[in-house]
């Protein structure tokens, strides 16, 4: 257990490099494959509550530092009314919620069926990205809900669901290695 | 409750706590660390970007490639004869020059930059360019240098530097914001990005401006130079629309700068001559 729970930290920060080399589709809606929270979702199926939020807590970590803006605003005579960016932490709370949805279907998982698993992946990233793009509009006080935006993330979700099953794979491999058991039944 | 998980609640407890009390100097120490340990890859992952979308153009263009190479080579042959014209009159306007010993003075120092990806994050509006503190780029300046287009509008400012790469952060981010002023009036205001998902045009807004302003579609808008983040005079616009609000009034604004098509900048290093 303790050597799969030090793999799959070794993977998030793999999945940090790697995700660098993923551009997002620009011929279809400008989708992405998210690898990091991809990593995230399919690790905590695979491991008890404790090392899920140890692993959320990283990957939040990992993924404000790459993701949230922040800049200098300048004489405040001036830039009186600078708008909030999001608040540096805010994803290891919305990968911890993930992480609790994907842990509501690990009985089920640990008894080999890991499609619905990876059925949830596409779920539980279409939400977080939903609930990421209302809390950025609420922030800054503007909402534009329109059909580019719910391709964008619906496109994203599916491109990034499609890619669970190889994670999966590759967890089942990593965890072989490690003699950790995921299934009841192999 | 097993030991193990009641232990890991209270370790996560601890640092969402820890990680929610940083200071945004701490957060932004901790950002500056993150990019300068994958600024390498991050160049490599550009490079490869920049290839397959390469690629990509050139299967999907080739036939029209084809006939634009041909309408470049007659063209070529035109401008060869109208750049022996523009030499002659070049060297008459030197010699005019020195005789009126003219100098004309650069408005800043700046340096040339290759934009190797587009659109790195997920939601905030950025882009990523192939100079960094290799070339001089302060890790942590005072304030963020300002990044031009090659038509010399504004693009917007650097926000991380790592040894050979920077990210920019776009004028048509939400969080951006730039004084401005319109040509022509004593308006000026504050132009912020509005938030803009795939298939809509990067659109800006001029805010607070008073409520009785007579703005005209087509008035340019300025950098006004106050607030010490962008020098004065740098073209941001041009008004599209005016309403006026209950306390304010708000302009839309067309960027002068074609966002999508972005592939060189310049990054000014020294205003002082603006």
């Amino acid at each position: 257990m303790f050597l799969y729970s030090i793999s799959l930290i070794g993977l998030l920060l793999l999945s940090c490099i790697v995700q660098q080399f993923l551009p997002p589709l620009s011929g279809w809606y400008d989708a992405r494959l998210l690898i990091l929270p991809l990593l995230v979702l399919c690790g905590s199926v695979t491991v008890s509550t404790g090392i899920m939020l140890i692993l959320a807590f990283l990957g939040g970590f990992l993924w404000d530092a790459q993701q949230v803006l922040l800049i200098s605003q300048g004489d405040e005579m001036v830039y009186h009314s600078s708008p909030d960016s999001l608040k540096f932490g805010y994803s290891i709370i919305l990968y911890t919620l993930m992480g609790f949805l994907m842990q509501g279907v690990r009985p089920l998982f640990r008894e080999g069926k890991w499609y619905l698993s990876a059925a949830l992946t596409g779920v539980a990233i279409f939400l977080y990205l939903f609930v990421e793009y209302l809390i950025r509009g609420f922030i800054i006080g503007e909402f534009s809900l329109d059909n580019g935006m719910m391709e964008q993330i619906g496109a994203t979700s599916i491109i990034t669901m499609i890619l669970s099953p190889l994670i999966f794979w590759m967890l089942f491999r990593v965890a072989d290695l490690c003699g950790h058991t995921i299934r009841y039944q192999h | 409750m097993k030991p193990f998980n009641f232990f890991a609640i209270l370790l996560f407890a601890a640092g969402l706590v820890w990680v929610f009390t940083l200071s945004e100097k701490s957060v932004r120490q901790i950002q500056r660390a993150y990019y300068s340990a994958i600024s390498p890859i991050i160049s490599k992952g550009g490079e490869t970007e920049a290839f397959a979308n390469e690629f990509l153009e050139e299967v999907e263009h080739s036939e029209d490639l084809e006939k634009r190479l041909e309408q470049a080579r007659n063209e070529r042959d035109r401008f060869k004869l109208i750049a022996a014209r523009v030499r002659e009159l070049e060297a008459e306007n030197n010699e005019l020059r020195n005789a009126l010993d003219f100098k004309k003075k650069p408005q800043f120092d700046v340096i040339a930059a290759r934009v190797v990806r587009k659109q790195p994050k997920m939601w905030g509006k950025t882009i990523e360019i192939d100079r960094g503190t290799d070339d001089g780029f302060d890790a942590d300046p005072e304030f963020d240098l300002c990044v031009l287009a090659s038509n010399g509008g504004l693009v917007g400012r650097l926000q991380l530097s790592g040894e050979n790469i920077s990210s920019v952060l776009l004028i048509t981010d939400e969080i951006s914001m730039v004084s401005a002023r319109i040509e022509g009036t004593s308006e000026v205001g504050i132009v912020v990005g509005r938030q803009t998902t795939y298939g809509q045009t990067p659109r800006l807004r001029l805010r607070y401006l008073s409520k009785t302003a007579i703005l005209r579609k087509g008035m340019k808008v300025y950098t006004d130079g106050r607030g010490k983040l962008f020098p004065a005079n740098i073209p941001i616009g041009t008004i599209e629309d005016f309403e006026v609000g209950p306390v304010y009034g708000e302009a839309e604004i067309t960027p002068a700068v074609d966002f999508t098509n972005l592939k060189n900048v310049f990054v000014i290093t020294d205003a002082t001559g603006a």
